[in-house]
């Protein structure tokens, strides 16, 4: 989509706003990694630290979306989605939190950790052997992270942390798409392909990659010492037509 | 089976007028199976049991869920029912989609992309009846967008979407239905 010209226009307004140094503008920080690798945890500290800061800080969840999440969960008890059902709603879902959540927080200066974010969709769709550009192409117009924080651990690790706490469940483990019926058997094998589409999407997307497999102490100092570096980095004009789009929306206009 | 399985999309604005034009294609075509209609998965019908406040979602969120339902329906009547050598007519298909989604002001490029995964109809007919003056939630797709899509004008979007839809692909067949 073409960003309009004029002064007035949505594009225009969300630049002037977002790189406006008169005032603090809102960060997006994207916590990524597969599940075991302790993401959660240290969103949790993050959270704490910056607050201390002086952020106004809004934590939103992958698949949280009080209007999707239901119609998701019902389907995901009855065991009736495909891979391309799956990757839909879960597009939606966080459709509708980008809409109500992250870029209303954004816009007034708040600070958004995202616990997961469309990388998830991305790595877990495409290891479901979903086309990566058909995937990311259901989350344009696309908002991009001032950082994203991936969690980088073994499958062997992740494998470990989660099954020696629980049985994961049958989207969790994977056994929609890997035919085994040993919830933790499938979910070695479906993580490990999780985690190769997450070290692609690393490399593409630029990520900070952060050894999960080191103490929660040390990856939490680092995780200080990083975001000091990248809050200084301007506001991606990337963004523009995503914040564009839900401006006109918001005034009354198409989308 | 003597015929070659044929999946037919019948599209519109006006979603009571496109099932019973399908119902009367159906017969017209002799086909054996039920008709293909929108929400078969109940995505939108739990939105609205739910009662959630759904005024201020986009008309990507609602597309998104149209192409869920539409992969559902692919999967569970469509497939199949071709599979086993019957014709099928999917009432409405991806032209009601696009057409609202054009409507909406979204580019083309993510409209296609969207409905890349839905295999291509044997026939196309598109039933230009207006739309509904007052629409009902429950009638159709382009109805539900049209009712809860709060910052948009229902009657101008569904207007726009009939127009995205008639631009001269009318079939001869959709008229003919559409005169009856």
């Amino acid at each position: 989509m073409t960003a309009p010209k004029s002064p007035r226009s949505p594009a225009a307004r969300a630049r002037a706003r977002f790189t406006d140094p008169s005032r603090r503008r809102g960060l997006l920080i994207a916590f990524e990694g597969p599940d075991g690798s302790g993401k959660t945890t240290q969103r949790k500290l993050f959270k704490t630290w910056l607050q201390a800061e002086g952020h106004d800080v809004v934590t939103t969840k992958w698949n949280s979306s009080e209007l999707i999440k239901p119609l998701v969960k019902s389907r995901k008890a009855l065991r009736v989605l495909s891979p391309t059902e799956f990757s839909l709603l879960h597009a939606a879902d966080f459709r509708h939190r980008v809409e109500s959540i992250i870029l209303p927080a954004l816009w007034t200066g708040r600070t958004v950790i995202a616990d997961r974010f469309l990388f998830t969709g991305l790595a877990r769709d495409v290891a479901r052997g979903l086309d990566l550009d058909w995937v990311i192409n259901l989350y344009a117009p696309l908002l991009w992270p001032d950082l994203v924080f991936y969690f980088s651990v073994s499958p062997a690790t992740s494998g470990l942390r989660v099954t020696t706490t629980r049985t994961p469940n049958f989207y969790e483990a994977g056994q929609d798409v890997t035919d085994v019926d040993d919830p933790v058997e499938s979910y070695h094998r479906f993580i490990a392909r999780v985690i190769r589409e997450y070290e692609s999407l690393a490399l593409i997307f630029n990520f900070v990659t952060i050894d999960a497999e080191r103490s929660i102490r040390e990856q939490h100092e680092e995780l200080r010492r990083l975001f000091r570096e990248g809050q200084q980095r301007p506001w991606s004009d990337w963004n523009v037509d995503a914040v564009a789009e839900w401006l006109a929306r918001r005034n009354g206009g198409a989308r | 089976m003597s015929r070659r399985p044929r999946l037919i999309a019948v599209d519109g604005a006006n979603g009571r007028a496109l099932l019973a034009a399908a119902e009367r294609m159906a017969v017209v075509k002799g086909v054996e199976k039920s008709v293909s209609r929108w929400d078969a998965s109940g995505l939108f019908e739990q939105l609205v049991m739910a009662g959630d406040d759904i005024s201020t979602t986009s008309s990507r969120l609602l597309l998104l869920l149209y192409a869920a339902d539409l992969a559902f329906r692919l999967r569970w009547e469509i497939e199949p029912a071709l599979a086993e050598g019957h014709t099928v007519v999917a009432a409405p298909y991806v032209d009601t989609a696009m057409a609202f989604g054009r409507a909406c002001g979204l580019p083309a490029k993510w409209l296609n992309n969207l409905f890349r995964f839905a295999r291509k109809p044997s026939e196309r007919h598109v039933i230009g009846t207006a739309p509904a003056s007052r629409p009902r939630e429950t009638a159709g797709f382009i109805e539900f967008g049209c009712v809860h899509l709060e910052w948009i004008d229902g009657r101008e979007l569904a207007a726009r979407t009939r127009k995205q839809l008639g631009t001269g692909r009318a079939s001869h067949l959709g008229r003919r239905l559409r005169a009856r």
